[in-house]
């Protein structure tokens, strides 16, 4: 029996998430209509590379887990049901592959190095970055790239489950409810973990927040 | 000067979700009464604020122009070896090979089977001597009797069952 093309006004009533378009373009996806995939692709490609950066800190390495993240969603297709949000379902994919890619190259290096640990090889790059710029004297305005790299220090000091929660907070706008989905918590959970994640930022920023300079030094 | 009180963890958390829009009506009213009378919580939901507006400033990455071409082009790849597979020539050849081994193998097999299955059960040449033996060394004296009925009789009443004896 042919699967149902068309999704009705009664179906959307019964099943709140097909109001999803990109709901309804996955299920078009599942009956076989490719162009529905290179539409879900085209529109979700910046978002999905932008977010797997901030996770991978590479650019190369960031798109590769995406086209590992759509074609997963493709090759996936066939037992798609659509309980969630076509967005979260994704970021879902993507936050599974991404703890795994980080999985098995800490596998390979046989180190064991946790976000927030320097590790036995000393301060991390992100650390460093942090340490070098309280250090510096005299106190000075941050130019823009600066601040960027602190801010980037300071997101990369977050273990990855907060490290997700911010960005999928910030830049994809989530609820909490959308966050617990995706990182399969509870909405309580997300609260906590967020509020955390948020309190570490300020930790780590408020001194350049606070008087918008460097730090200075206080040893010398 | 006076004592600052610190705020507990729940609401440090409910300052979080508070800037973020995620409490309800009552949970929201709270804060604010919060807020109202508490100067560390006013600099504390100032500087959360601050510290989130700044992670504005990270860079916004996205994917290269190429991305959807490379990656739509993977399904040509993910799909062609299903469709494609049996129609190979190479395909063909190995089926067909593979069916006539298979056939070799199950001939193979039954010839095994069954001279394994004659060797073991079907008397051979020299099977049948040893089962006449008893005869064939008394095979003088037997032909000497001449009568049929007189070596039934011996055989009734169990001459034939004693070994001979080797004569020294």
């Amino acid at each position: 029996m042919p699967e149902r093309t068309n999704v009705t006004l009664s179906d959307t009533d019964e099943n709140p998430v097909l109001r999803d378009p990109d709901v309804r373009l996955m299920l078009r996806v599942k009956e076989g209509d490719e162009a529905a995939f290179t539409e879900l692709v085209t529109s979700y490609q910046d978002r999905l590379v932008g977010l797997l950066y901030h996770l991978v800190s590479n650019q190369e390495s960031a798109e590769d887990l995406a086209q590992e993240v759509f074609l997963k969603v493709y090759r996936a297709r066939q037992g798609y049901e659509p309980t969630a949000k076509f967005a979260t379902w994704l970021f879902r994919i993507a936050s599974n592959l991404a703890s795994n890619r980080r999985r098995d190259k800490g596998r390979k290096r046989e180190v064991s190095l946790r976000t927030n640990d320097s590790g036995p090889l000393g301060p991390r790059p992100a650390e460093q970055i942090l340490a070098e710029k309280s250090a510096l004297m005299p106190a000075r305005q941050l130019d823009k790239t600066e601040l960027r790299e602190v801010v980037r220090a300071a997101l990369d000091g977050l273990n990855e489950r907060q490290r997700l929660a911010v960005l999928l907070h910030k830049f994809e706008e989530m609820s909490y409810i959308d966050i617990g989905t995706t990182l399969e918590m509870s909405p309580a959970a997300v609260k906590s973990l967020l509020s955390r994640a948020r309190d570490n930022l300020r930790e780590k920023l408020e001194p350049y927040i606070h008087y918008g300079t460097q730090p200075a030094d206080n040893g010398e | 000067m006076q004592k600052i009180p610190r705020l507990s963890t729940e609401q440090r958390e409910n300052l979080v979700a508070y800037l973020d829009g995620e409490l309800d009506e009552r949970a929201a009213q709270e804060i604010e009464q919060v807020l109202a009378r508490s100067e560390v919580a006013r600099h504390e939901v100032n500087m959360l604020s601050r510290t989130w507006d700044v992670l504005g400033e990270l860079p916004r990455v996205v994917a290269s122009g190429t991305f959807t071409q490379n990656t739509v082009s993977q399904l040509q790849v993910l799909n062609a070896p299903r469709r494609e597979f049996r129609t190979q020539p190479w395909f063909q050849n190995a089926r067909r090979g593979g069916v006539f081994a298979g056939w070799a193998a199950a001939l193979a097999l039954s010839a095994w089977v069954g001279y394994s299955a004659t060797n073991r059960w079907a008397p051979t040449e020299a099977d049948m001597l040893l089962d006449d033996l008893p005869i064939i060394e008394q095979y003088d004296q037997l032909t000497e009797v001449g009568q049929i009925e007189f070596l039934r009789e011996l055989r009734k009443h169990g001459t034939f069952n004693v070994q001979p004896t080797t004569p020294h």
